[in-house]
């Protein structure tokens, strides 16, 4: 009975084992995965070796490869409604869901440029002598909506009345709801859509089904972002109460609404899964990065909602789905790049984090200071450590240096090259100069201002964001600095630390109102683009976008110089030098309020052991997994 | 009974008041609805000012649940934000039928296989069975659900049809189209939910039946030359059932109520889901819906709980 009792035992404890064992290999699934190959490093110490990360063009479409199949895209967020510019809305992945479905004037590269979407070519700009601008477009022959309905100019006419009729422009050009009382239907398209410089057009003019002229009382740089969506007249809605219905659930009382791209909405199972089908009618991509020109090779495209990292792993390992694109984080870069049947695919994307630095604070105000943490700090590290490994070489060695430029972009010139790699020495004489000392533990303190004790704070939870900060952490102790992490978890830090009413009214007062002491640093990301102008707000004074309680009037007279230069090389000049104002001391002592850090990389994992063609490379202006739809291709 | 059972609801309606008002001021406090605009660069005041007619966030807490409650007993559950605005009694509906897809065969093989493996160890006490049911309760009752979760999936839908080539479940999603795939989607979020509440229940059937094992009356029975059988079914099961139907009626609150993890994990759009996705979203008028559902069903199985005491046991009167 004893020996029976200790079988018992023993089976028990050799089950638990297994289970537990089971699970904590759960990554490797396979003997490729399990022989990761490990380096060892000059002074003998094993380290991981990089994880092997593909930064160049995903496999081409195979004429050999087959057409049909669905392609299952596991994602963690579900979008609220299919309208973007619903108050309630803007989320990225409304923007992702929607590229497939509908085309713009003008689309992004993977170069982040604009390119002609609609358009046969770019667009031809007249500057008049009394300084308005004409513009003249054509769009490419043989465009059709999904229901064979030919695409023409008076789509694009439609488009722009009926995001203007019934509106209200604000001096900021964002759209209001001029008529719309509590209660009653809205009678502008909703309000928070990225209609900036609209509201400088005077004219718009069809001359043919493909010709039509866009008259603007000034040049604005970023025209190329307007009507970045046509919808169809025909189908989209007479007015603008039955648009923001239409397009929130992405049908009209026919059916769902036409799409210009290659897939057509077909169904969405909340909670579950949104589903599309192929548009036949597709006429073809222009995008330079697509290789398919034609209609879609896969029959369609099913988005599945899977709220968690792990469960999207292991969905993609159990074949339940093909293509995972999420927030960079470690679980993907750790448990699929190591796996022959995935091929993890990353790109430099629009969205830069950066730490931002409150002016108002007692020790940020001394440009000297501020200077001392640029010095402190070591971005090249930080790629090394944290970064390179899992996105290869695809973002800059040495960090970024510029909030206007991406990396990416022909303009970019890297304005803190003076501050790569750490100089401890130079911060600490810099804040020697500032009246500081050293306390006796490292730490320097200021007579009057007290310990150099500064927060930074973030949207707690991310772990690479907070690996960062712990890194950055530890470099600027030698220089002085006692960095403090001071997270909040979730989207709640921005409306309660930077962002929040007595921090902007501390902003926009320089620290006569609201509390300028929230917060000393913050980190979070910009999303930049083609036209960096949007960006310039982050600095103009009192902007509700500009927490950091910048301000400068050679700035704030500089930022709209810029949106009005007509010469594209003159202008992204122009960009950059706005860009002097925010990240060196070069244009004056308000300067330097903006330490970028890096590029987010668009970060994907697919199932190349079933896709031989994939359109996930180039994703340089966020549009998402689906940018490229066309060129998948199951195998 | 029909007395007592009005009583009983009548008493729950302060319960239901605190309990709402302390989870509307709880919530009211942690999350802001106009975060979610704190970053758009081109939201205008009146996008801020659309949610706060929208919240009446104009208002303090006890105003803006008054008027809560007052459109909420008249059937206006308001509009989710975080769901297109579709009326919440309609998601309500919806995602409460998923979730009672999952939470009902979870509860009826719960009580099945805690009431069997609890009695079977408390009568073979000692012997291998008890042993491995004994076991196997602690490795539920110490390991976390999001661990058996994502353990079920790696067993069963990465490695069985690598290693044997049939692909017996779902990792994640509810299919529906056709009874045998929702079997298929639905095992192993079922065996998730049960497994963890199963180990506790197990244990808590097999310390009372024990207790009640060696009860004076069992003793008499036997002595009097009832058959075993009759001893078991009658006698020993029937009063172990009643601190078990404690036990479950706090099990199907939890279970019917949605579950966070397992919902989350095996991507099951339920309640618990639906509740992580309006916290997040600052939608308020979902998350007091979702709230006062988890309340009521607190409040309706710890009354059928009393019920059914009197029902196993004639000596419980409802005085």
């Amino acid at each position: 009975m004893i020996r029976d009792n200790k079988l018992a035992r023993l089976l028990a404890l050799v089950f638990a084992f297994a289970l537990i064992a089971a699970a904590c290999s759960s990554d490797g699934g396979d003997d490729t995965s399990a022989e990761a190959p490990e380096e060892t490093t000059a002074d003998g110490e094993e380290e991981e070796a990089p994880a092997e990360t593909t930064t160049t063009e995903p496999p081409a479409p195979d004429e050999e490869g087959s057409s049909g199949g669905t392609l299952i895209w596991a994602h963690e967020q579900e979008p609220p409604d299919m309208h973007l510019d619903d108050p309630n809305n803007g989320l990225s992945i409304t923007s992702w869901l929607r590229s497939p479905l509908i085309e713009g004037l003008y689309g992004i590269s993977g170069a982040t440029e604009y390119y002609p979407e609609l358009l046969a070519e770019e667009a031809v700009v007249n500057q008049n002598e009394d300084g308005t601008v004409s513009i003249d477009y054509v769009l490419r022959d043989g465009l059709m909506w999904s229901d064979g309905t030919p695409l023409t100019a008076n789509d694009v006419l439609y488009t722009h009345n009926i995001i203007t009729e019934g509106c209200a422009v604000e001096d900021d050009g964002s759209i209001v709801d001029g008529g719309a009382a509590e209660g009653e239907d809205s009678t502008c398209v909703y309000f928070t859509g990225g209609y900036v410089g609209i509201e400088l057009v005077t004219a718009f003019t069809v001359n043919s089904d493909t010709e039509f002229t866009v008259e603007m009382a000034s040049f604005f740089a970023g025209f190329k972002a307007l009507y970045s969506d046509v919808y169809a007249a025909h189908a989209y809605g007479d007015d603008a109460d039955a648009v923001n219905t239409n397009l929130a659930e992405w049908a009209n009382a026919d059916g769902v609404l036409p799409s210009s791209g290659p897939m057509i909405f077909d169904s969405w199972d909340r909670g579950v899964a949104l589903n599309m089908v192929r548009n036949d009618n597709y006429h073809g991509s222009n995008s330079p990065d697509a290789r398919n020109d034609g209609v879609a090779f896969v029959d369609g495209v099913q988005v599945n909602f899977v709220a968690d990292t792990d469960t999207q792993i292991n969905s993609l390992k159990a074949g339940e789905a093909h293509i995972v694109m999420t927030q960079p984080q470690l679980a993907f870069g750790e448990r699929l790049s190591s796996d022959e049947n995935f091929t993890v695919n990353s790109s430099a994307g629009p969205v830069y984090e950066h730490w931002g630095l409150n002016v108002l604070n007692v020790h940020l105000q001394d440009p000297l200071v501020r200077e001392a943490l640029a010095y402190g700090m070591d971005k090249n590290e930080v790629m090394t450590g944290l970064y390179t490994p899992l996105f290869g070489d695809s973002l800059p060695a040495e960090g970024l240096g510029n909030t206007m430029w991406m990396s990416n972009q022909g303009p970019y010139v890297d304005h803190q090259a003076m501050y790569d790699g750490r100089n401890s020495e130079a911060a600490l004489a810099n804040l020697e100069a500032a009246g500081y000392s050293d306390s006796g533990d490292g730490i320097y303190e200021h007579p009057e201002r007290g310990r150099l004790t500064l927060r930074v704070g973030t949207t707690g939870g991310n772990a690479l964001r907070e690996l960062q900060q712990q890194i950055i952490q530890a470099q600027l102790a030698d220089s002085g600095f006692e960095i403090e992490i001071d997270n909040v978890d979730g989207g709640a830090y921005f409306g309660e630390v930077p962002f929040s009413e007595e921090a902007l009214a501390a902003a926009g007062s320089g620290g006569a109102e609201g509390d300028p002491t929230i917060w000393d640093i913050t980190q979070f990301a910009w999303v930049g683009g083609p036209w960096p102008g949007g960006g310039s707000a982050a600095g103009l004074t009192g902007n509700g976008n500009n927490p950091y309680g910048h301000s400068n009037p050679d700035y704030d007279a500089l930022a709209p110089e810029c949106d009005a230069t007509v010469d594209d090389a003159e202008r992204a000049a122009c960009y950059n030098e706005l860009d002097l104002f925010r990240t060196t001391l070069e244009k004056g002592d308000t300067g330097l309020f903006m330490i970028p850090l890096t590029q987010k990389p668009s970060y994907y994992g697919y199932l190349s052991s079933v896709l031989s063609g994939a359109g996930v490379a180039p994703d340089a202006q966020g549009a998402g997994p689906l940018t490229n739809v066309v060129d998948f291709q199951f195998k | 009974m029909f007395i007592f059972a009005l009583r009983r609801l009548f008493a729950a309606i302060p319960v239901f008041l605190v309990a709402t008002f302390a989870i509307f001021w709880g919530t009211s406090e942690i999350v802001d609805p106009t975060d979610r605009l704190a970053t758009c660069q081109t939201c205008s005041q009146a996008a801020y000012d659309r949610i706060i007619d929208l919240y009446e966030l104009d208002k303090n807490v006890p105003l803006r649940y008054a008027s809560w409650l007052g459109d909420f007993v008249t059937g206006d559950m308001g509009a989710a934000t975080s769901q297109g605005e579709r009326p919440v009694s309609e998601i309500f509906w919806e995602r409460g039928r998923n979730t009672m897809l999952l939470a009902l065969p979870a509860f009826f093989l719960l009580m099945g296989l805690g009431a069997a493996t609890g009695i079977y160890s408390a009568l073979r006490q000692y012997s291998k069975g008890d042993y491995a049911i004994t076991s196997i309760s602690y490795l539920g009752l110490a390991m976390p659900t999001f661990f058996f979760g994502l353990l079920l999936q790696v067993v069963f839908a990465i490695w069985v049809p690598k290693y044997l080539g049939v692909k017996p479940f779902w990792a994640s999603g509810m299919h529906l189209e056709s009874p045998l795939q929702f079997i298929r989607s639905v095992t192993l979020p079922v065996i998730t939910l049960m497994f963890v509440l199963l180990a506790g229940d197990s244990r808590f059937i097999r310390a009372s039946v024990l207790d009640i094992k060696s009860a004076d009356y069992i003793r008499t029975a036997r002595a009097k030359g009832v058959s075993e059988r009759k001893v078991i079914s009658k006698h020993l099961f029937r009063n172990a059932m009643i601190p078990a139907v404690t036990v479950w009626s706090l099990d199907a609150a939890a279970l019917f109520g949605g579950s966070l993890i397992t919902e989350t994990i095996f991507s099951w759009p339920g309640f618990g889901r639906l509740a992580i996705e309006a916290l997040q979203a600052g939608d308020l008028d979902l998350l007091m819906s979702i709230s006062f559902a988890i309340i009521v069903l607190v409040i309706m199985f710890n009354l059928l709980a009393d019920i059914l005491y009197g029902v196993i046991d004639p000596r419980i009167r409802y005085d």
